[in-house]
């Protein structure tokens, strides 16, 4: 019972940043430019006050949520693509296949994360697309581990083999008998890895080398607060709150969902 | 005959070790490399400048080997950085690249291991409280605090430390500050903490996770049984066994060190080897940030590769079962 609750609880926040970045951009100022006088309070007028320049940190906060869940989905679904893809090449595909791509899925895993995205900004340039790629190269070894060793324990089950050996080709057996079994646990995993790369997201743009001001983001929101830090600790305060929220409540939901589909883990 | 075959066993592995080594520092090297292809303006651009004529340019890529045919310019390429040598910044006075890195990489390397030793220590014992106090409150506090240190990200626990100890209690100063005395001590000290934060918090988890699976074993009942002080049996009997995993977890860990640099550096304004790369990505200085990766990356290969090399010299399983 006390599961379903915290379950309901972080799928609740999510919902209400997933709201906040749909509606919340020009709800009721716009987000790029000043609309009030810099660091006014948070009332009636801005529910969460302004920043350095006047701006509605509300609507910033809402247009960063977007930015966060417009990189994590698009990263989250890049990455399954090719993840599930070479997973599933790494059992079926011959020896000369397989072999080097899983090295290379090790290799890639093992190799920070961190020095591959400087290397992909460093020659594409910053911005949102520069982000999404580097992102996107740096996540999809996981996925690719997790359809590997679930699609390895699948192939030797009874249904599997019997399906085999009544001669149903590779691509049908794939599709018919493996796949279907990897959605659940593909999901749970998905809300822990795209909570992941919100968090590189904002590390990136805070960083100063990921979203580019004026578009905010909650990094790099929290890089231009902090020089008023001192006086002012509201106007970092939002943005780290929203983005440990969103970490939070995606690694709850995640969690909870992959012991829902997944019993061993219980 | 057990001596002389387990020493050759180890030699044996250290050997692949540092031939895999050796090829992972390669792969790195071509991916900079390419990189490098693929990055917009080159070595003679920088040198000529971006107003001289078409000939110009031309000439200064002849001259400098530019429009040699790509695998004859890798291996100049590994020859070169082999020797330290990763070209000239495109920008400001040209300073070499390889002087940038020299006076960054010290400060880097400083506040990383001192994080790491803080991490692996921290780590190591609160691991072992935990799992010593299994499901008790000594238990539920290590697991609080490590999962805090988990998802707090360190861009959101920097300002809070800052905040909390420069604001609120003065106690340190908020940037560095070579003017302060004992400027090393004071301004490393948050930087260090948030650095090890994370690394700090896994280590502890795999630690317990690993002690609390060596207590439920047979060897360890026996010792009981022969009545083994109960400490004695936690740290030199359980711990020495269930130490492996977390080794290897400490060279991985270094990556998470390197983004925790990153981070800090450019938030506290330390000059480390982040500091500098972040400031050449926003100028586009791009030998300076291919080498990084590639010094960095270096860095990385040669810790997992002692760890490795360290792993059989600790567990003699692990000696035997090689090859």
């Amino acid at each position: 019972m006390r599961r379903n609750w915290v379950l309901w609880l972080a799928s609740g926040a999510f919902l209400l940043i997933v709201l906040l970045a749909i509606f919340g951009p020009n709800m009721r100022h716009g987000y790029l430019d000043p609309v009030g006088k810099p660091f006014t309070d948070p009332g009636a007028q801005f529910w969460l006050g302004t920043d350095e320049q006047g701006r509605d940190v509300f609507a910033r906060l809402a247009f960063g949520a977007r930015m966060s869940l417009l990189v994590g989905l698009t990263v989250q679904v890049i990455s399954l693509v090719v993840g599930v893809v070479v997973g599933v090449l790494g059992v079926f595909a011959p020896k000369w296949v397989s072999v080097p791509l899983m090295r290379l899925t090790d290799g890639m895993f093992a190799f920070p994360d961190i020095l591959l995205a400087i290397l992909i900004i460093g020659v594409f340039g910053m911005g949102l697309f520069p982000v999404i790629a580097a992102l996107a190269v740096t996540a999809w070894p996981s996925v690719a581990r997790l359809v590997k060793t679930q699609v390895a324990s699948l192939k030797d089950r009874e249904f599997f083999v019997a399906s085999q050996a009544l001669g149903a080709p590779k691509l049908y057996l794939v599709v018919k008998h493996v796949l279907p079994h990897l959605w659940g646990i593909l999901l749970a995993v998905s809300m822990v890895d795209v909570a992941g790369t919100i968090l590189a997201e904002s590390s990136l743009s805070f960083l100063g080398i990921g979203i580019q001001p004026p578009d905010p983001s909650w990094g790099n929101m929290i890089n231009q607060a902090r020089s008023n830090m001192n006086s002012h600790p509201l106007v970092l305060l939002w943005p780290c709150l929203t983005l440990s929220l969103a970490v939070f409540a995606l690694n709850f939901v995640g969690d909870e969902l992959r012991s829902i589909v997944d019993p061993r883990n219980r | 005959m057990a001596k002389s075959s387990t020493l050759l066993n180890v030699l044996k592995a250290i050997g692949l070790r540092l031939v895999f080594g050796l090829v992972s520092l390669l792969f790195i090297a071509f991916v900079t490399f390419v990189a490098d292809e693929l990055a917009p303006g080159d070595a003679a651009l920088a040198r000529v400048g971006e107003k001289a004529t078409r000939e110009s340019y031309l000439a200064a890529r002849r001259e400098m080997g530019l429009d040699q045919p790509w695998p004859g310019r890798f291996v100049k390429y590994v020859a070169d950085s082999a020797r330290g040598d990763f070209g000239n910044s495109y920008f400001g006075a040209r300073e070499p690249v390889s002087g940038v890195i020299g006076r960054a990489l010290p400060m880097t390397l400083k506040i990383a291991s001192i994080a790491v030793v803080l991490a692996a220590g921290l780590g190591i014992c609160l691991g072992t409280l935990a799992a010593v106090y299994e499901n008790r409150f000594m238990d539920r506090a290590a697991l609080s605090l490590s999962t805090l240190g988990v998802t707090i990200p360190n861009f959101v626990l920097g300002p809070l430390l800052l905040f909390v100890f420069n604001s609120w209690l003065g106690y340190l100063p908020s940037s560095y500050d070579p003017r302060l005395p004992q400027p090393e001590f004071y301004y490393l000290v948050i930087p260090v903490l948030v650095m090890a934060a994370r690394p700090m918090a896994t280590l502890a988890r795999l630690t317990r996770a690993s002690m609390i699976d060596t207590l439920k074993q047979e060897f360890v009942r026996l010792a009981i049984a022969k009545g083994v002080p109960p400490w004695r049996l936690y740290i030199s009997h359980a711990l020495r066994n269930a130490i492996l995993p977390v080794v290897t977890a400490i060279g991985t860990s270094f990556g998470f060190l390197l983004t925790g640099s990153f981070i800090t550096e450019r938030f506290y304004g330390i000059p480390g080897i982040g500091y500098y790369t972040i400031d050449a990505i926003q100028k586009r200085d791009t030998p300076l940030i291919l080498a990084t990766v590639l010094v960095t990356g270096f860095l990385f290969v040669v810790v997992n590769l002692l760890v490795d090399v360290a792993l059989p010299v600790i567990d003699p399983r692990i000696r035997e079962s090689q090859i």
